[in-house]
């Protein structure tokens, strides 16, 4: 039943957007996210377009990975067209089929609206696809950081992120082994009523969590008899480097801001 | 550090890692997407058992990572609502936490009042999310507000059924889980 699990949608490679700082890439998502919704001029459109296209080519990630993650979403932006291109009447008659009309008006609200949501779910699933969980968090805490200040505990935050990462997969050997002793006993999980399949998983999750807490409770210990304290002071084993293609690439989201902006205040 | 906030810092760990593999089992599948699996009981348990803020937290932490791990996004407010936010509201059930001297039939009212209270407010989450993108997306004409209710309560719905009888059933066979001195 677990043998499907994989654990993230990373695709591992080398390529330039692989590379990128995790910050640089969050920070450049964040921008796209706000600002493509800002303007809907034609130049903003296209000028998306290219940051789209210029980075899932340098990322040398094959379609077949993107199709796999999003296919709901897509038939989602196919549905947004058609319902756009049908229910919008502005403009002048393109097309008639029976009872349906198609304008231009719709055409146009259903092709920008279908096609800014295709750019942002291509470019946040390319964060994902290129950048491995542990990056990302490293990043998150990187750009909390500020909250620090105001006495947000960003470490510790990140730290149970972190941690919850790493033992995911210990953790899953862990439910696969209780599955399989209670299946040596007997017990069925995918067949039955849901009602059945649920009582059957119960033999299963009360040791899983009692063991869990056991284990958070020696992880502590062992954190504490190796001299854990907290956030302050601590050094990390990998740093991340800020390097010139980041700050490239990040005044490139930016531009694309001050673009999204001059075009809706003008 | 106090020894005590690092166990509950690990326990927020191990419970949002387990949440993570839980929400690869599926108990049932719905046909619009939208799966139904057990994600949310390691958190709500973890918030009867150490609190709300330590379930919301959690929450919020499995939110990102359920995110990270195959998440999609097309608007920015969706992305807060769906994944940290939706996940997050999960540990408000620790405000209905219990004693161990309670009766049974007070333990399984306060298990049962916060499982609902803290699944709702992920369902109004997941709505308002719903409705945010689905206005910025929709033609003039389609109600988005009804739209994304009947949407998210197709799924939700069951998952709340769900939750409550799991949580009921480690209430009675195993409920030193809810107390941090026993187990």
């Amino acid at each position: 039943m677990l043998e499907h699990v994989l654990i993230g949608q990373y695709v591992p490679g080398r390529s330039v957007v692989h590379r990128l700082d995790p910050r640089a890439k969050l920070a450049s998502l964040f921008l796209f996210m706000v600002f493509l919704f800002v303007s809907r001029e034609l130049v903003v459109l296209g000028a998306a377009a290219v940051l789209t296209a210029a980075a899932l080519l340098s990322a040398g990630i094959s379609l077949r990975f993107f199709w796999k993650g999003t296919r709901l979403v897509l038939i989602i932006v196919a549905l947004t067209f058609f319902l756009h291109l049908f229910l919008t009447q502005e403009g002048r008659v393109l097309l008639e089929i029976g009872p349906l009309a198609v304008y231009s008006g719709g055409l146009l609200e259903g092709f920008v609206v279908g096609f800014r949501l295709l750019l942002l779910i291509v470019l946040a699933t390319l964060l994902t696809l290129t950048t491995t969980p542990v990056d990302l968090t490293d990043g998150i805490e990187s750009l909390l950081r500020p909250l620090s200040y105001v006495r947000v505990p960003t470490h510790e935050f990140a730290l149970m992120m972190s941690i919850a990462l790493r033992f995911i997969p210990t953790l899953l050997t862990e439910t696969q082994t209780i599955m399989k002793a209670q299946m040596a006993r007997g017990a069925a999980f995918s067949r039955g009523s849901v009602w059945n399949r649920l009582k059957a998983f119960l033999p299963v999750l009360i040791p899983l969590f009692s063991q869990s807490f056991k284990r958070a409770e020696d992880l502590a210990t062992a954190m504490e008899a190796r001299g854990y304290n907290g956030g302050a002071g601590r050094t990390k084993y990998r740093e991340l480097s800020w390097k010139l293609s980041d700050t490239l690439i990040f005044c490139m989201f930016l531009a694309f801001a001050g673009l999204s902006l001059w075009t809706r205040i003008g | 550090m106090k020894h005590n906030r690092l166990v509950v810092m690990m326990e927020i760990a191990m419970m949002t890692g387990l949440a993570v593999i839980l929400d690869f089992v599926r108990v049932a599948q719905m046909p619009f997407g939208g799966s139904i699996t057990l994600a949310a009981v390691p958190l709500i348990l973890l918030a009867f058992r150490r609190g709300a803020g330590a379930g919301i937290t959690a929450g919020v932490i499995f939110g990102i990572i359920n995110w990270m791990i195959g998440g999609y996004v097309v608007h920015w407010a969706q992305m807060l609502l769906d994944y940290p936010v939706a996940f997050g509201v999960l540990g408000t059930a620790g405000f209905f936490a219990f004693k161990r001297s309670w009766t049974l039939k007070r333990k399984l009212t306060a298990v049962i009042a916060g499982t609902i209270v803290a699944n709702l407010l992920r369902l109004a989450s997941h709505f308002t999310a719903g409705v945010v993108w689905f206005r910025e997306l929709a033609p003039d004409g389609m109600s988005p507000e009804l739209y994304s209710f009947l949407y998210n309560i197709a799924y939700i719905g069951p998952i709340i059924v769900i939750t409550i009888l799991i949580m009921v059933l480690i209430v009675r066979t195993g409920e030193r889980l809810f107390h941090p001195e026993t187990s």
